[in-house]
């Protein structure tokens, strides 16, 4: 090895620690954060590192306000809308990647017109549906309105596409019916492309904040984004115990980000942009 | 890509679908009678009603109110109330608007919003269920009570009051020069002190005074100087029509705050109470302008880092004829749900109006009780005895003369008020508007709104 | 399951053709449905709305016809929100997308360990508006948060984060920049995994050094990464909400008041829900326009495969 390239490395090397740090530096003051006492939080130098870590804050947290509640209704939540949208969006993306019919471009446009209508726009009617229905706090609000997104159609038919035509030609002089290609041949062959959607469906219904926040209404249907934010209140802003939440809250989705981190690398860009 | 002829579909779509629209829809309609009369619903041996209540007390505050609804529930087997924290005052009442028919059974807003909760149309007045079940209120602190009977009836039953008190930071005062038991009097006082408070160290300052723009403080330093906020006193006497803010008294507060942060005695800490309180706790501001509810999260916050001292919010002159507006928030029971439920409300409003609730409430949060007997409990007694900054708030209260500008103005629009104020407030301290200008501008909007209200409420 | 095509069963021609016809609607059907009930239906809703002006509780009570679009186009805070969020945008796209861009090159070297510097970088995914905004206000407290204190230590003048009007939109830029790194950053690494490694060796041969060789290979074999990130990152900042709510609630002096956040003012705080769907509507025209000219001056620039 050279010296030019050892000095590449080291560089290298430097730069990417460097970026960690500062990338991860707002998390680790959060964590060191929630180990602290109420007057250390409200100290100045701020302290980096407790004096004292204890878990206070975090029994503090359990005990005031329903975590496991809020965790099990972001939880549902999360996967009703991952688990809708990848069948929807794969049933969709299918028709328009394989199947052949009049008014086809005129479908596909109406889907991808949607990808623009800002969610500005369809929040109110929306909250006033859900109002008149009398179905505000209710599972149904929270995830009804995102089971379908023409993204995820658009990115599983990119991945139907790439399906040889020959594939399809073959199973159907076998004697195999559309649908049963599309359950035991097509969709195992897109399985990365589901996992990609799925992971990124999960994350951001996971995140999702405004719509959560104007259609719940009582502590027990809150997701942990909005009961997050009741922590924070008028009456003394206690950042100890909102960090404890902050970071407890942020387990889940961390693994599932473990879990889905390489899909999402190789799957996200393989769907959207070779179109 | 074909995505520029696709888009020229979509529009020439949407063009068609938008055109092939009129007259689709339209909007539920629900209203809201107000009877004085209301029958009693008794509730059956053996029945239990649920009443949901939406409060906006977080943190400390609203575990107390958690406490208090446990032990109503534990104390009987009637009613179950379920307490709902919906975060600021400002958000539980867009949260009841925002609901409508799937609001609560019982909520408790800020003084501020009583005049659009009589016009909301969505509320049963406490005054039925006062009269119905002959309530004595007698015992009722008559300023506050007074706060809340409008022609003659009671709309709301009082839960908290709480006026703006001036803590300090004792340490920082005695470091400085300053006698810690001589608080400021005045606002040009506080400005002194401020200035002798503000110490520098490289490019490091720790300021003199600080607090949040906050259009309470404004409400409270107006009346004061007994100004009033609106015309025919304040709405007390008829309905309010025009915002008379840009008055001498209001110029003479955003000048004496935009003062102290040109010559930096005073940090500008935006509008977060929260963040000036933590500013304060931490040492970085020696005086700051607070709740008397406060009292509590200050002294757990602030530990022994330094010695807290608490007194009456400065006036603009020594011998101002104003005074602090009593305020606070009371609880309303709402017209969306059944008579029944209505009722298992009042047993709980009365439960919490008792003296020995009361002083619980008082004792844990530092906020008044509404009722006079409160104050012969001897929890109460203990408190004040081992805590005399409690009764800086109290002497504060009971100095206070009774008149339309100490009770405060009355206006449905009155949050969006205070919006517009923090604006001119903010305008004038970061020197984009004088504060004669600033305050006209507030003033203009705020009697527009004034206008649509009384336009759209008849 | 009964099979359309090679089915022992004869079927009549018209029912075979009518099956054929309805095939596909049936794959499309439970997608139409719902995005013709929670996105078509709305926003014809919306337009229905934003002919009405709206009583205390949000009901639609007088009709105005196109007044609230008058109103809005001269209602100075409306345009202002416009030109904020049009600022933030500049601010928090290019800048996001370069970040993203830089993280991948170093983590796409094949070093050890280069798997969990990708994971890092791509943690904020799971970082929430919410709980990120309420980390970076902490730390931006103007007299006693942890930002001024390190710039106290190394002798610079405080800075007024969100306090200050010049500021402020930059500080919640700063914290929008960091919760969508990992996006952008997952965009641009599998973008860049994509580009035939052959290419970097015929340019090495012809003596390509590092620079020339990110300009004539790297960049515009990511063009078309680039390019969806910037549509997509653009879609995303006109859409931010959560930081503007936690943070700032649009002050100071309305310098963080971005469209959403006014929109959501307009309708939730004032229950103006006429005004607020007209101001959404004219949101949209906009999105449209702007969309349609990166589709027209991206096309151009980005090299396809």
């Amino acid at each position: 090895m050279s010296s030019k390239d050892r000095l590449g490395q080291v560089l290298g090397y430097a730069g990417l620690i460097l970026a960690a740090a500062i990338m991860l530096f707002p998390l680790a003051y959060a964590a060191s954060t929630s180990l602290m006492t109420r007057a250390e939080v409200s100290t100045f130098p701020p302290p980096l590192i407790p004096a004292d870590p204890s878990l206070a804050n975090y029994a503090e947290l359990f005990r005031a306000v329903p975590v496991f509640r809020w965790l099990l209704n972001s939880l549902v939540v999360a996967s009703a809308v991952t688990l809708g949208q990848m069948v929807t969006a794969s049933l969709s993306g299918f028709a328009f990647a394989t199947i052949r019919f009049r008014g086809k471009a005129l479908a596909f446009a109406l889907f991808m017109s949607t990808m623009m209508v800002p969610w500005e726009v369809t929040m109110i009617p929306n909250y006033l549906f859900f109002r008149s229905l009398k179905l505000t706090d209710s599972y149904t609000a929270l995830t009804l309105p995102f089971l379908a997104t023409a993204f995820g159609t658009f990115l599983l038919r990119q991945f139907f596409m790439q399906i040889p035509r020959d594939l399809e030609d073959a199973a159907r002089i076998d004697g195999c019916s559309r649908l049963r290609f599309f359950w035991s041949i097509a969709l195992p062959l897109a399985r990365s492309g589901l996992i990609t959607l799925g992971a990124y469906t999960f994350l951001s219904t996971w995140n999702q904040y405004l719509w959560p926040l104007l259609v719940t209404n009582s502590k027990q249907m809150r997701t942990v984004q909005i009961g997050v934010r009741f922590l924070m209140n008028e009456e003394g802003l206690q950042m100890h115990r909102v960090m404890a939440g902050v970071v407890f809250f942020m387990i889940p989705a961390g693994l599932m980000l473990l879990w889905g981190q390489r899909y999402l690398v190789r799957g996200l860009m393989a769907g959207a942009v070779k179109g | 890509m074909r995505l520029c002829k696709r888009f020229v579909v979509f529009l020439a779509l949407f063009a068609l679908l938008a055109s092939a629209l009129a007259g689709c829809g339209s909007g539920s309609q629900s209203g809201g009678s107000e009877n004085s009369a209301v029958k009693k619903v008794e509730i059956q041996p053996g029945e239990k009603v649920k009443v949901t209540f939406w409060h906006a007390m977080g943190g400390h505050n609203g575990e107390v109110v958690q406490s208090l609804v446990d032990e109503f529930n534990k104390s009987q087997d009637k009613v179950q109330v379920t307490a709902v924290y919906q975060g600021t005052y400002d958000e539980a009442l867009q949260k009841l608007k925002a609901a409508g028919p799937e609001g609560p059974s019982m909520i408790q807003v800020y003084e501020i919003g009583s005049r659009f909760m009589i016009d909301s149309g969505l509320i049963t007045p406490m005054q039925g269920f006062v009269s119905t079940d002959k309530w004595d209120t007698k015992d009722v602190e008559p300023q506050i009570l007074n706060y809340y009977t409008f022609n003659g009836k009671l709309y709301s039953m009082p839960f908290n009051t709480s006026t703006p008190l001036l803590y300090y930071n004792k340490t920082a005062f005695k470091e400085a020069g300053l006698d810690p038991e001589k608080p400021p009097k005045t606002l040009d006082e506080f400005h002194q002190y401020a200035k002798q408070l503000t110490k520098k160290q490289g490019a490091d300052v720790r300021y003199g005074a600080g607090f949040a723009i906050y259009g309470w403080f404004f409400e409270q330093l107006m009346a004061c100087q007994g100004a009033s906020y609106t015309d025919n006193d304040n709405g007390r006497k008829a309905k309010a029509t025009k915002s008379v803010i840009d008055s001498k008294e209001g110029e003479t507060i955003l000048q004496w705050w935009k003062d102290m942060i040109a010559d930096g005695s005073a940090a500008n800490l935006g509008r977060k109470t929260g963040d000036s309180q933590n500013a304060f706790m931490a040492g970085r501001v020696a005086m700051t302008l607070e709740s008397t509810a406060v009292l509590g999260n200050f002294l757990s916050g602030i530990q022994n880092k330094f010695e807290l001292g608490t007194a009456f919010l400065p006036r603009p002159s020594a011998s101002g004829n104003g005074g602090v507006i009593i305020g606070g928030a009371s609880l309303w029971i709402t017209n969306l749900k059944p008579e029944k439920e209505q009722w298992a409300a009042w047993e709980f409003v009365k439960w919490l109006a008792t003296p020995q609730t009361q002083a619980k409430w008082y004792t844990q949060t530092g906020y008044f009780p509404i009722v006079k007997g409160a104050y012969d409990q001897q929890i109460v007694k203990d408190v004040l005895a081992q805590r005399p900054m409690f009764k800086t708030a109290i002497d504060q209260l009971r100095g206070t003369k009774v008149n339309t500008v100490t009770q405060g103005a009355v206006i449905g629009v009155f949050p969006q008020a205070r919006v517009k104020v923090e604006d001119a407030i903010e305008n004038t301290i970061l020197n984009k508007a004088t504060p004669a200008e600033a305050l006209k501008t507030a003033a203009t909007e705020i009697t527009k709104l004034i206008e649509d209200y009384n336009k759209t409420t008849k | 399951m009964a099979s359309t095509v090679g089915s022992p069963v004869a079927r009549s021609r018209p029912h075979r053709s009518l099956m054929e016809w309805l095939e596909p609607w049936l794959y499309l059907g439970p997608s139409l449905a719902l995005l013709g009930t929670f996105v078509f239906y709305p926003l014809l809703r919306s337009i229905y709305l934003s002919t009405f002006l709206t009583d205390l509780l949000g009901r639609p009570k007088l009709f105005v016809g196109a007044q609230n679009f008058a109103d809005a186009l001269t209602t100075p805070k409306f345009l202002q929100s416009l030109g904020v969020t049009v600022l933030f945008v500049l601010y928090t796209v290019p800048l996001g997308i370069l970040l993203g861009f830089i993280l991948a090159m170093l983590a796409n070297r094949p070093v050890r360990g280069n798997k969990f510097f990708q994971l890092i970088f791509s943690s904020p995914l799971c970082i929430s508006v919410a709980t990120g905004s309420m980390i970076f206000m902490m730390m931006y407290n103007p007299v006693s948060g942890l930002f001024n204190y390190m710039l106290s230590v190394v002798g610079m003048p405080k800075v007024n984060w969100l306090v200050d009007p010049r500021w402020a939109l930059f500080s919640v830029g700063l914290v929008s920049i960091w919760l969508r790194l990992g996006f952008n950053f997952v965009l641009m690494i599998s973008g860049l995994q994509n580009v035939p490694q052959e290419l970097y060796e015929a340019a090495r041969v012809d003596g390509a050094n590092g620079w020339s060789q990110i300009r004539h290979i790297t960049l515009p074999m990511l063009s078309p990464t680039i390019f969806f990130a910037a549509v997509v990152g653009v879609i995303n900042a006109f859409q931010v909400f959560g930081e503007v709510d936690i943070m700032t609630s649009g002050g100071p002096a309305g310098s963080t008041s971005l469209i959403v956040y006014r929109i959501y003012q307009e309708a939730f705080q004032l229950f103006q829900f006429g005004t607020a769907s007209a101001q959404a509507l004219l949101l949209f025209l906009v999105i449209m326009v702007l969309t349609y000219l990166q589709f027209k001056l991206g096309e151009r620039r980005v090299h396809y495969q």
